[in-house]
């Protein structure tokens, strides 16, 4: 079971709450992949972020640059609310997908960071078995987590050591019919050697805590399963493939 | 401000203002040094005057001494506000001292400065006699001895009002009734005593350069000689205390040509290794590869940007510092190869549109000291969203009534039902930029926007404004500005 021992190896692995059992973090020294739907950017940044932080360290998020037409930039003010200093965080704009891979292959084996953060729009190209090697392959040797994260992409064949799918799930509301704490529904597509039996969890942000805590039970089941057109998938994959095309 | 008006420095003094310069046309009326704010008003009620500011002066002395090095190469900086200048030797060149003085004087005025100068067989003769006035040494009045008030009065009420009274005295007696210190520098201005200077140094630029006996037509061995100048200046730097933090390099090609190649680094360095690679990095990201041609024949590397750097303890262990060189390094590599404002940091600016609240911090820049924080915000402002559309987002929206949030909107073709909302958050343009603007819409001003949080059937959260309010704009404009995690 590497999951749960490797918690207890560490204890800082993962700012996903330990208190409920089961869940892999995003291990130290280890290449993630973090698929989402555009709708969903936002929330797929703030588990990659948020699990990459953990420990000490800088933090580098590699991005394509913006050519503005609706470039979503990230916002101090909403960092700060997810427990995450702005002063650790470089942002880093490579101009185009060579670069983007590259930026973050330099960033993957510089020893002193905490985590890196590629964030990717689209089918990525140059992301091939080889290129997310050497990113595995950096992550290893440097001992830092490199998240991956790729918006309105298909899965590819990857050296990933683990593929989340990350979703917004709707919130408990808060009185006055106001949205509530950010929620997530996370979903573990691969992992190696991940032999545990639930593979969806429910993650809720906990600002007393600073991290994300997983429902003991999906609260919002009923509401969310009639809006996923294909039982048990959490993004529309009819509307992935269009988007992407 | 017209030219006729008057015009003084101004500095505080304990508790009252005091004027700490005066212009000539001030001065005229009786306006001086030392004199308090308040009286200086009551005598010219339109007299202009600025803060003083000693660093300010200062700098302005530094300029206009390395301007006096091209009459001679011994100038002195007499502060606040003199020069001494040796001209022995030099005032030939210019026709003689007199003529010397006109150039002088005529290049200073040029660049704005009004100048009283004198020349005299020694600098603390030269100093009294552009300060007080007149030719003859003898004939200054005793207060271009510049000793304390009360050893002034003295002298005054013993009847000595010029030099030449002094000088007439014997030496002993005067150091004997007023101080050693009068006899010093009577003795100085009169020429018995030698008054040295102490001339401005000139500080050596930090360059080196290799010449070659046949050009060298490869590029990586030019390379390793400006890695070996490199080398060369980094040992003169830690010598003089001193570390780069921008190198040029000048390649010199056979027909004349020159390439300048430029880098910059984040921390001040005296290391070779880190200047190459980053120099390497320049070279491979070139637009237009360098071409040796017919070989290149001398090689050049200056720094252009130098800091204090002590000289470094070398650890016995590995610590912070080197984890803090690795991400610095990292930091140059990638400014250097995607451009310095692609490496930033997101610091709060003080503005009031949540798009123009924070500011993007090039690292190549170095960070400010004391960085505000945004965490010192979030107790005040509703929450904020993690990523920020740049620009909005144009949708069109239902709403249920004409000042509520909306029930559904359509975004790039997508129709998102609204399940939760949260608001109006009213977040008003920021009338004191504009002229005009603070009165409202109609007269030119910008449009208030009332923003809601949102939150769609499929658990999206998003961040809409309406732009404008009903009473502004008959059909005010959706946009969608932002997402929530």
């Amino acid at each position: 079971m590497p999951g749960p021992s490797a918690l207890e190896e560490n204890p800082r692995l993962s700012p996903l709450s330990r208190e409920t059992a089961g869940i892999p973090g995003l291990d130290r020294g280890r290449l993630h992949e973090v698929h989402a739907a555009p709708e969903d950017r936002a929330a797929a940044l703030a588990f990659a972020l948020v699990s990459a932080c953990a420990g000490e360290g800088a933090l580098f998020l590699v991005r394509p640059r913006g050519r503005g037409g609706g470039h979503a930039r990230l916002h101090g003010e909403g960092l700060a609310r997810l427990g995450l200093d702005p002063m650790r965080l470089t942002l880093v704009e490579a101009r185009d997908e060579p670069a983007l891979l590259r930026a973050a292959l330099d960033a993957a084996r510089c020893p002193a960071l905490a985590g890196v953060v590629i964030e990717s729009a689209g089918r990525l190209a140059a992301y091939d078995l080889t290129a997310s090697r050497r990113l595995a392959l950096a992550a290893e040797r440097s001992g830092s987590r490199v998240v991956m994260v790729r918006i309105a992409a298909e899965p590819r064949p990857s050296a990933a050591f683990s593929r989340w799918t990350i979703a917004s799930a709707p919130s408990s509301p808060l009185p006055g019919a106001a949205p509530g704490r950010p929620m997530l529904l996370a979903r573990l597509d691969r992992r190696r050697g991940w032999a545990g039996g639930q593979t969806r969890w429910h993650l809720e942000w906990n600002s007393s805590h600073g991290l994300f805590r997983a429902l003991p039970e999906a609260p919002a089941e009923a509401e969310a399963a009639p809006a996923a057109p294909l039982p048990g998938a959490v993004v529309p994959l009819a509307g992935l493939r269009g988007r992407a095309a | 401000m017209p030219a006729e008006t008057p015009f003084a420095l101004v500095a505080r003094s304990g508790s009252a203002l005091r004027l700490a310069a005066a212009d000539p046309r001030a001065q005229a009326l009786g306006l001086a040094e030392g004199m308090t704010l308040a009286d200086a008003r009551a005598r010219c009620p339109e007299l202009a005057t600025l803060p003083d500011d000693p660093a300010r002066t200062a700098a302005a002395l530094e300029q206009v001494l390395a301007r006096l090095g091209r009459f001679t190469p011994v100038v002195a900086g007499d502060p606040p506000d003199g020069a001494l200048l040796d001209v022995t030797g030099c005032a030939h060149l210019f026709g003689g001292e007199a003529a010397l003085l006109g150039v002088i004087q005529a290049e200073l005025a040029e660049a704005g400065h009004a100048l009283r100068a004198a020349v005299a067989a020694n600098p603390a003769a030269a100093r009294a006699l552009a300060r007080h006035g007149g030719s003859d040494v003898r004939a200054l009045p005793v207060a271009a001895l510049e000793l304390p008030a009360d050893t002034l009065v003295a002298l005054r009420r013993a009847g000595l009002v010029t030099l030449g009274d002094l000088a007439a005295r014997p030496s002993p007696t005067l150091a004997a009734r007023f101080g050693e210190a009068l006899v010093l520098r009577l003795r100085q201005l009169l020429g018995e005593v030698a008054s040295p200077l102490t001339p401005r140094g000139h500080v050596a630029p930090l360059r080196a350069e290799e010449r070659f006996p046949e050009p060298v037509a490869r590029t990586e061995d030019v390379l390793d000689v400006a890695e070996d100048l490199l080398r060369r200046l980094g040992r003169e730097m830690e010598e003089r205390r001193l570390g780069g933090r921008r190198f040029v390099v000048t390649l010199c090609r056979a027909d004349g040509a020159r390439r300048r190649l430029a880098v910059e680094t984040g921390r001040t360095t005296r290391d070779p290794a880190p200047v190459m690679r980053l120099l390497r990095e320049r070279i491979e990201g070139l637009a237009d590869p360098i071409d040796p041609g017919f070989g290149f024949d001398s090689v050049a590397m200056a720094i252009t940007r130098s800091e204090p750097l002590a000289a470094r303890q070398i650890g016995l262990e590995k610590g912070e510092e080197a984890v803090e060189d690795s991400v610095a390094a990292l930091v140059d590599r990638l400014a250097v190869r995607l451009g310095p404002e692609a490496v930033y940091r997101l610091v709060p600016a003080n503005r009031h549109l949540p798009e123009v609240a924070q500011a993007a911090l090039p690292l190549s820049e170095g960070l400010p000291r004391k960085a505000a924080s945004f965490a010192t915000r979030l107790g005040e402002t509703p929450p904020r969203p993690l990523c920020l559309f740049d620009p909005p987002q144009p949708i069109e929206v239902i709403a249920g009534v004409p000042d509520g949030p909306p029930l559904r909107f359509r975004w790039r073709g997508h129709l998102f039902a609204v399940r939760l909302a949260e608001g109006p958050e009213r977040i008003a343009a920021e009338w004191w930029r504009h002229e005009g603007a603070h009165s409202g819409y109609a007269q030119g001003g910008a449009l208030t926007r009332d923003y809601y949080r949102v939150e769609d059937s499929e658990g999206r959260r998003w961040w809409v404004f309406r732009h404008g309010l009903h009473a502004e704009k008959p059909h005010p404009s959706w946009y969608l500005h932002g997402q929530f995690p």
